[in-house]
């Protein structure tokens, strides 16, 4: 019954050159409320009602986790809970957004979807690039300019982070996998050894775009660098070996995606033309697949969902906000946290994750409640280290053992990549699915590394009632106050262990870190 | 619904429904007594990874009395006829069970790829994904949903995860045999825990009741199954202190030989895939001492471990595969004082063990210098195929991924080696 009322003409979904609806751009608050009026219309016509505003203990929690990453701070949760500023949620997301965590967390993000892990790029460090992402998006670059910046980044991996991207994929085909899947949406991989089942890509059209990176050359050689020093430098037909291609690899001109075969000289260097197509405000994929992207990330799913697979076949809960948003996002100039602002202004993004007795049932792409998502490698890691204070490097550096320790020193190998890489869930995995599996979580029930409660001895010697204590907690790892049967609960354990009152806080702690309140992004 | 019976989300919905007669303490009994259930017999598989890419010749395709045949000498096996090296008697005498693969012919020569192409079947990278090696594919498809045990351990090495499979059938994995699964025991004592759980059991019920979210009821039920574990008594697979030290002694008192020893409890307790790697074997120098060096830890070893299974009736149910990435150069290198042999995926040998083969063996042959396959090439793909086939698994099914991808099994091109379906 919904896809009668949200199904839209094919044409319009892919080809929509997305005319710009609203002449000038609007402003941040003007954008939330047409977000709210696209999905409240939708909701009438489903009877639907939606959730309610989320609390403020909601709220700060899942802003700080969705903007910077983490969750916050015990005194900044209280701080906001008590405030009775009218506008204090929008002047917290202010806050966030002009933080510079709010670079390293889309850095983490961005980083997870630029580069993979793989034994042709083992001896490369990531750090650059994690770097470069980090200063791009806290300087808020224009998408469109970090896009091009990545794709025909060149010169030394010291001085541009941004070629790291080069050296992770090392082959034209692995590019093009990338760059089409994540900054135009679409998955064309599957075009590189036959027509694409479902859409119109053809196998030519995926060597096609593949053209465009053979002339990338890379200098220096991984392994050696990595143990001697010196730095690797990447160009358009520079120094160095050209990028190999497979064997199976079709030998076509260079030719857009759906698009013409731009004349080139041999002489001329391939990738900013195709980065300046990709880009392009009459691109139809490009600003669609950050919109879609950055929904997803608030969100928890995106307005194509998957959100990497945008094709006929799989149409937008709500084409024409998908439409207006990609249109808007094209006019303020790809401003990354102008539509992040407006995202978290809007009431859908304020609902509570609680369901009511109408949308209890109801679809998820209505967006009538906050999803629930579950907290990332990295969102769990920095939330635990802000509560329970960082590990000690030299008790990691003697866990590692001695061969690990080479690889340590290697690539500058950190507790947190190390947690991450043990957490990490499968590729494109559904940001609401739960992914921890029995070693994950005996790790954060048993591991002393992970149940270190040295945070509480000051704690105890600060003269706070139990209450006080018991309140503090709640608000380090849950960004509320207990409710009274939870203080009364907790109270009882309290006086039982009396004489132990570490024991009974490192109990609380301990239940409170290894709940879902604590691991979900509600 | 019974007690029993209870699974997944149930116990978080019953208890957001408030049905209180179930105590917690009711909830453990339902753990133990669940986890006592004693599985079924079923197919498993104990993969014995030889990393590095262990010399052919100087292991079970002897070329004696050839240019660059080696300094090993060949000794006779229980089956009249097959020879394999002098420094593997003991599993000599157990050949019989065995068939040895000398046809073995890959296509990646470099360690990580050829390890990703060997685990997985597909070449690293194919198609943009990340494909789910060979452990991951037994536990999803003959590995038990909801036992108390993992499907798939890796133990002493990494070994590759589960692709595209997702995160509950990644190995386990145990690096030191001697000291079992990190984090099994609580940090604080048994009745202490269960007060611990006992509170986190009631903030689970109340949030659920509240947000009614998938993921926090998953979260919960992957809590569960790590306690059914913690509290279970197959949980005491993990303990190697549970053996006598003959026991032991017989696996040969090595860390490769504590590997299968944990591997045989493991599948007596029904985990369905267990990996045990043995490294060193990318003998590019000193060859000839560090293969015999190698080949002393394995002998001891893998004999026992057929005995074992044998006597506990385990053996036609478990397939044994000892296998590297590749076999190495026929010549020997002319690399310093001690030479060694470089790497070689044009023909190789690997073993299969019990499992219900046709034992007693050998299936392909290289040339006089073990450089060429003359008989019976084996492909990665057949090689993979013949393990699922011998496992119940078939090896045709397409697996999807998340975006609804089809792959198969295993690819498409392999044929399973028909002699040793007997």
């Amino acid at each position: 019954m919904r896809r009668t009322i949200l199904a839209l003409p094919l044409a319009l979904l892919l080809l929509a050159k997305a005319p710009n609806v609203f002449g000038a751009p609007l402003d941040a608050p003007a954008l939330a409320r047409h977000i709210d009026e696209a999905i409240d219309a939708c909701l009438r016509v489903e009877k639907v009602a939606p959730s309610p505003r989320c609390e403020d203990a909601e709220f700060v929690r899942r802003v700080y986790l969705d903007i910077v990453g983490h969750i916050p701070p015990a005194e900044k949760a209280a701080a906001f809970l008590d405030s009775r500023e009218p506008n204090k949620r929008a002047q917290l997301i202010e806050d966030l957004l002009a933080s510079n965590e709010y670079g390293k967390h889309q850095a983490d993000i961005w980083q997870a979807l630029l580069l993979q892990r793989t034994s042709d790029n083992r001896f490369i460090s990531f750090d650059k690039m994690t770097q470069w992402l980090e200063k791009a998006f806290n300087d808020n670059k224009p998408w469109d300019q970090m896009v091009r910046d990545i794709l025909t980044a060149q010169g030394d991996m010291d001085d541009n982070g941004a070629v790291t991207y080069f050296l992770a994929h090392l082959t034209p085909d692995k590019l093009t996998d990338n760059a089409t899947r994540v900054f135009l949406g679409v998955q064309l991989q599957c075009a590189q050894c036959h027509n694409h089942p479902f859409t119109k890509w053809k196998q030519d059209e995926y060597w096609g775009m593949a053209a465009f990176f053979t002339k990338v050359r890379i200098n220096g050689n991984p392994r050696q660098i990595a143990r001697q020093g010196g730095t690797l430098v990447v160009s358009e037909n520079g120094k160095g070996r050209p990028l190999p291609l497979p064997i199976s690899a079709k030998r076509v001109p260079p030719k857009f995606l759906q698009g013409e075969q731009p004349q080139l000289a041999s002489s001329d260097a391939y990738r900013p033309v195709l980065a300046k197509w990709m880009t392009s405000p009459q691109n139809p994929y490009f600003s669609r697949a950050m919109v879609n992207r950055l929904w997803a990330q608030f969100f928890g799913r995106g307005l194509v969902n998957p959100i990497d697979d945008m094709h006929e076949g799989n149409p937008p809960s709500h084409p024409q906000l998908l439409a207006d948003l990609s249109a808007q996002f094209t006019a303020s100039g790809f401003d990354v946290k102008q539509f992040i602002r407006a995202l978290c202004n809007s009431e859908a993004y304020q609902r509570t994750s609680k369901p009511n007795t109408s949308n209890r049932d109801a679809a998820p792409e209505l967006f009538s409640r906050m999803a629930v998502k579950v907290l990332t490698p990295e969102q769990l890691y920095d939330s635990l280290v802000q509560v329970l204070g960082a590990p000690n490097p030299e008790n990691f550096r003697r866990r590692q053992g001695v061969a690990a320790a080479a690889a340590v020193r290697l690539r500058n190998i950190t507790p947190r990549m190390v947690f991450v890489a043990f957490f990490k869930g499968e590729d494109n995995a559904e940001p609401t699915e739960y992914q921890a599996g029995i070693p994950q979580v005996l790790r954060l029930m048993n591991s002393p590394q992970l149940n270190n409660t040295t945070m509480l001895a000051p704690l105890l010697k600060s003269g706070k009632t139990p209450e006080q204590i018991i309140e503090y907690l709640y608000l380090a790892t849950l960004s509320r106050r207990p409710t009274a049967p939870e203080m009364q609960r907790t109270l009882a354990l309290v006086h039982k262990h009396a004489d132990e009152p570490r024991q009974a806080y490192g109990d609380i702690l301990w239940v409170l870190l290894n709940s879902s309140e604590f691991t979900l992004n509600h | 619904m019974t007690l029993l019976n209870l699974s997944r989300r149930d116990w978080l919905k019953l208890s957001a429904a408030g049905v209180s007669a179930v105590s917690l303490s009711g909830w453990l009994q339902v753990l133990a007594s669940r986890a006592a259930q004693t599985p079924t017999k079923h197919k498993s598989c104990i993969l014995l990874w030889m990393d590095g890419g262990p010399s052919h010749k100087d292991t079970f395709d002897l070329k004696p009395g050839t240019k660059d045949g080696g300094e090993f000498k060949p000794i006779s096996t229980a089956v009249p006829g097959i020879q394999i090296s002098e420094h593997l008697p003991k599993f000599a005498q157990v050949m019989n069970h065995a068939a040895i693969l000398r046809g073995m012919s890959t296509s990646e020569g470099a360690h990580p790829r050829a390890k990703y192409y060997l685990h997985t079947g597909y070449k690293e990278g194919q198609g943009g994904l990340n494909y789910p090696s060979l452990g991951s594919l037994v536990s999803a498809e003959i590995g038990k949903p909801d036992g108390p045990m993992p499907n798939y351990v890796s133990i002493g090495a990494r070994s590759y995860g589960a692709g595209f499979l997702g995160i509950h059938h990644a190995p386990l994995l145990v690096a030191d045999p001697a000291r079992g699964v990190e984090n099994l025991k609580p940090l604080v004592n048994g009745s202490h825990f269960d007060d611990r759980l006992g509170l986190l059991h009631e903030m689970e019920s109340a949030f659920y009741r509240e947000y009614k979210a998938e993921a926090s009821a998953d979260h919960w039920t992957t809590y569960q199954r790590a306690v059914t574990l913690m509290q279970s008594k197959e949980a005491k697979a993990f303990d190697l202190s549970l053996e006598p030290s003959s026991v032991r002694q017989a696996y040969g008192s090595s860390r490769f030989g504590d590997g299968c020893l944990l591997a045989r409890r493991l599948v007596e307790a029904g985990v369905s895939f267990v990996e045990v790697t043995l490294g060193g074997w990318d003998t590019h120098q000193n060859n000839f001492e560090r293969v015999k060096q190698l080949s002393q830890q394995c002998d001891p070893a893998m004999a026992a471990l057929v005995n074992d299974l044998k006597q506990r009736g385990l053996l036609d149910s478990t397939l044994i595969v000892w296998m590297g990435e590749f076999g190495r150069t026929p010549r020997i290198n002319q690399r310093g004082a001690k030479p060694g042999r470089d790497h070689y995926p044009r023909a190789w040998s690997s073993v299969l063990i019990g499992g219900g083969i046709k034992g007693g063996q050998v299936i392909g042959k290289t040339d006089k210098e073990g450089a060429t396959v003359v008989e019976r090439p084996i492909s990665a793909l057949d090689f993979l195929a013949t393990i699922c086939e011998l496992l119940g698994i078939n090896w045709k099914k397409q697996n999807n991924t998340p975006i609804g991808r089809p792959i198969r099994i295993v690819d498409k091109g392999a044929t399973p080696i028909a002699e040793l379906l007997g």
